[in-house]
């Protein structure tokens, strides 16, 4: 297994970019292509806007943890915080968007990290908090 | 990210030149509510210059695109390129926009309404 990389900052919406940035750097440094990269970026800034927004109920509520690292041919991103228990099962899937009038926005942000990356998990630990687990496998320019 | 703004008849047109990130994306809804407010409900967003939208970026558009369809008018898209398409379509918001290849198909949809 490769090793961990980590990077704690404040939960801030200007520090999501940041974050994007770091576990883009390592993604990219894994191999994996362009579309991939932006897959990751996207899921990034799904998972941390919802810690803010959800588990920290608004900027400056605590921090964001994140880690990246590499395990065989599976590229895996952790997102923590200390903020309130997340629980993503209550937040509703977008309905079809075939009635316009119905759509609603909300819950976005789960559908894309669960479509843009290969497997996605939630835990609660009432020590450590909230993680987040995603997992993409890398798929080289090559392969 | 900076904006531009044409007006062409009753129709406005504008472009969005950047991310539509969290950082970003409260200038667009801010212009979009202002024109919207000022009673033109005819809007061409164009996403030609446009390299990343999150989900507030859709919401925002949706919510702009709601307001105008409600004053009987509408809000359409234009130039997203091939990762825009690909978030729309994850949504279903392929079906919800009318979405042209570029301003001129775009310009001429809304004209030919009447």
């Amino acid at each position: 297994m490769g090793k961990k990389h980590v990077l704690t900052v404040p939960g801030l919406y200007d520090e999501i970019k940041t974050i994007c940035q770091f576990v883009m750097q390592g993604a990219e440094a894994a191999g994996m292509d362009e579309t991939a990269l932006f897959h990751i970026e996207l899921a990034c800034d799904e998972a941390c806007t919802n810690v803010i927004e959800h588990a920290y109920g608004g900027e400056g509520g605590g921090d964001v943890k994140v880690s990246w690292q590499v395990k065989g041919n599976v590229f895996i991103i952790t997102v923590m915080d200390n903020g309130r228990r997340f629980e993503p099962d209550q937040i509703p899937a977008p309905p079809p968007a075939d009635n316009v009038d119905k759509i609603k926005i909300g819950g976005l942000g789960i559908h894309f990290m669960r479509k843009l990356m290969d497997e996605v998990s939630f835990s609660f630990n009432p020590q450590t908090g909230n993680e987040l687990i995603m997992k993409k496998k890398i798929k080289t320019e090559a392969s | 990210m900076s904006i531009e703004q044409q007006q062409v008849g009753k129709l406005h047109l504008i472009r969005v030149n950047g991310r539509l990130d969290h950082n970003q994306t409260p200038q667009l809804e801010a212009h979009l509510t202002r024109l919207l407010d000022a009673g033109h409900h005819f809007l061409v967003t164009d996403l030609t210059q446009t390299d990343y939208i999150n989900s507030g970026g859709l919401r925002c558009l949706v919510s702009a695109w709601r307001k105008a369809r409600q004053r009987e008018g509408d809000l359409v898209l234009c130039g997203l390129n091939n990762r825009l398409q690909e978030i729309f379509n994850m949504v279903g918001f392929d079906k919800v926009f009318q979405i042209y290849p570029d301003p001129e198909a775009a310009q001429q949809a809304i004209i030919n309404r009447g």
